[in-house]
């Protein structure tokens, strides 16, 4: 029961993190029909630009957040103003291809600089410990598990409400409608675009912070980690805020329970499934997903004319 | 008719191979160009363009799927690890840790190749179930699948980290490794494995060429332009969907059989996510759905590393320290090409090249 809840635990802090991704992915999907696979890279730069600040630099942690973050936002700005502007109502897959272009970019530009060692991240609460946990009968939660999960949930609450309420919320409703009518009725679709590619950029640094999985570090390797935010969106729909979130706690319990339960699933089956299938196993659900439901759980069923 | 390339008298002209006398004479003199280079090109240039003709074989068979069929396809990689492992499997030397039947090349090349066009034949109906993007997506989940199984089978590919063999270059017999000499002139191994990649590479291309002026080429384009049109106008999507994969991963296997034998090794990792996208790339920059585009962009994609550093002896940087290695400078270039051709030629080297030949062909007149 123990191992079950600590695998609960994980699996809803890794949840959580992936779901910051996935909104970025659905947001700009939404929005622009763009499926955007800088996504993952841009998370890592937000780390990267944190690391940089915090322990390069030595700006205090929160300051070094912040401009981090900002930095990251405007970069993800940058690139929607450059690369993707020119590219708007072209077919879906060849952006899709341009943004693993810009991916390769941001990638081979991080690997070189995160080199071989791992970087650190900063301490958010020098007083408590960064690698600190607390045990609640039994189950371990780290603090940075509980703060991403937390992160999240007010993150997610935080956007719900700016759909709901504000003036540009409701814009980006609109445009993701309909582009045409939202342009007819004075939106400025532009300035749309804008603000989601900015929203996706504060999404994904708040994501690469926590993604460094636990133990506040960053590695050439989180963008592998960063990148299963992907099979979340697909499983909940490309186009389903809702669904991403959902999508986020299956892959990210998924991953929690498979990592414990691994022994025993392989004596259910009969045969090794391989150190790491854990990573692995996300896609595979999502291969699954994919075959029973094209458009994911929650997202609207493509009609297709001659 | 003569002087009048353009005039034809009868269909069969227009869907020659060679339309007319100037195309076919280029290609001799391309293919004997090509041949002679063996004799006076160094080791290192011979390195780059073999590699460039077998990735070029790989990515005429993504562009018979994705190009032609316009079933999009993440994970062309995959089957080319298929025909690397089925080559190692067969043709490789067995260890304490892998296995291997020593088998001829006659045997191991063809049959790497149908092993990679089998798991296309069973990837194939998924893209009749999904379309577009939804079927690039499963293919991706499929490059993280494959790669997973690629580590953990030890006992084919040697497991991560460590790798493997590739497959013995034995042909009818003749082994590789000895070198050939020919009227006093030796071919070394690199140079016979140039030979044999060109050769390979030139029949694939007549390959591709042929397919496009046959009824199985025309209706992968009506599939491509729109498939419940072409279901409308009487084409089995299920065949030609599953055809287009079986022929594409054929090609892929082809190139992993013997793109390894080259280097002599190979170890799992190298099948990711990337490596998928590398030949993505390829199509696009070359130019998609179009016969020599991949051709071009294989070319431009591994020569790339030779122009860069021939460009750093140039500038005389090469012995200096550079903030970033040669291989993350490739990247930097071959991502912003991506981002290049994408937005501003669509149509790739090939749109390029298209452009300069109409140019050239009414010079000093506009058109």
């Amino acid at each position: 029961m123990i191992i079950f809840l600590q695998a609960t635990a994980e699996g809803l802090a890794l949840g959580a993190v992936y779901s910051l991704v996935a909104i970025g992915f659905v947001l700009i999907y939404k929005a622009m029909d763009v499926l955007s696979f800088a996504q993952p890279a841009l998370a890592v730069v937000g780390a990267a630009f944190i690391s940089a600040l915090a322990v390069d630099r030595g700006i205090p942690f929160w300051i070094a957040f912040i401009i981090g973050v900002l930095l990251t936002a405007i970069l993800s700005l940058v690139i929607e103003r450059t690369f993707l502007r020119p590219m708007v109502g072209e077919p879906v897959f060849s952006v899709a291809i341009l943004t693993i272009g810009i991916d390769i970019l941001l990638r081979t530009v991080l690997d070189n600089w995160i080199g071989l060692n791992p970087r650190y991240l900063g301490d958010p609460f020098p007083s408590i410990g960064n690698f600190g946990s607390v045990n609640i009968g039994g189950v371990v939660l780290k603090y940075l598990e509980i703060s991403a999960f937390f992160t999240a949930v007010i993150v997610i609450i935080l956007l719900s409400i700016f759909f709901k309420k504000s003036k540009y919320g409701v814009a980006m409703r609109a445009t993701s409608y309909d582009q045409e009518a939202a342009l007819a009725q004075g939106i400025d679709v532009g300035k749309i675009f804008a603000l989601v590619w900015f929203i996706a950029g504060l999404l994904a640094s708040f994501a690469g912070f926590f993604i460094t999985g636990g133990f506040n570090t960053l590695t050439q390797l989180s963008f592998i980690s960063a990148l299963r935010a992907l099979p979340a969106v697909v499983i909940g729909g490309l186009d389903s805020i809702p669904g991403a979130v959902v999508g986020s706690l299956i892959i990210g319990l998924t991953q929690g329970y498979v990592a414990y339960y691994q022994i025993n699933l392989e004596s259910l089956v009969g045969f090794s499934l391989g150190s790491g299938f854990s990573f692995v196993a996300p896609y595979l659900i999502m291969f699954i997903i994919l075959l029973i439901k094209p458009d994911g759980l929650f997202g609207t069923e493509e009609v297709e004319r001659v | 008719m003569r002087g009048r390339p353009n005039l034809y008298t009868d269909y069969r002209k227009e869907t020659a191979i060679f339309s007319n006398l100037t195309q076919k004479f280029w290609f001799v003199l391309l293919v004997v160009f090509a041949f002679s280079l063996v004799l006076v090109a160094s080791d290192y240039w011979i390195l780059l363009l073999t590699t460039s003709f077998l990735i070029a074989v790989a990515a005429w068979g993504l562009n018979i799927v994705s190009g032609f069929a316009g079933q999009i396809s993440l994970a062309h990689g995959v089957f080319v690890g298929v025909g690397t492992y089925t080559a190692a499997v067969l043709g490789g030397v067995s260890s304490s840790y892998v296995i291997g039947y020593e088998l001829d090349m006659i045997i191991w090349l063809p049959l790497s190749g149908v092993m990679a066009g089998l798991l296309g034949l069973i990837i194939a109906p998924i893209s009749v179930r999904l379309k577009g993007l939804n079927l690039g997506l499963v293919t991706l989940a499929l490059v993280f699948i494959a790669s997973h199984l690629f580590s953990n089978m030890k006992f084919i590919t040697g497991g991560a980290g460590f790798g493997r063999k590739s497959a013995e270059l034995v042909l009818l017999g003749f082994d590789f490794d000895n070198g050939l000499s020919v009227g006093g002139f030796i071919l070394e191994k690199n140079q016979l494995i140039y030979l044999l990649a060109l050769t390979i590479c030139i029949f694939a291309g007549i390959g591709v060429k042929n397919l496009t002026r046959s009824k199985t080429g025309r209706a992968y384009s009506a599939i491509r332009d729109g498939d419940i049109a072409a279901e409308a106008i009487g084409i089995n999507l299920f065949k030609f969907k599953s055809s287009a994969f079986a022929l594409s991963s054929f090609y892929a296997g082809i190139t992993g059989a013997l793109m390894f034998s080259v280097s002599g090794g190979v170890e799992p990792g190298v099948f990711n996510l990337l490596y998928s996208i590398t030949f993505i790339a390829i199509v696009i920059i070359g130019g998609g759905g179009t016969v020599l585009g991949p051709l071009f962009g294989a070319l431009f994609f591994s020569l790339l590393p030779g122009a860069i550093q021939t460009l750093l002896h140039t500038f005389e940087l090469a012995g200096q320290e550079l903030s970033l290695s040669l291989g993350q400078i490739e990247r930097i270039i071959f991502g912003l090409f991506i981002i290049f051709f994408i937005i501003l030629e669509p149509r790739g080297l090939w749109g390029v090249w298209f452009r300069l030949r109409n140019y050239f062909k009414a010079w000093p007149f506009s058109y």
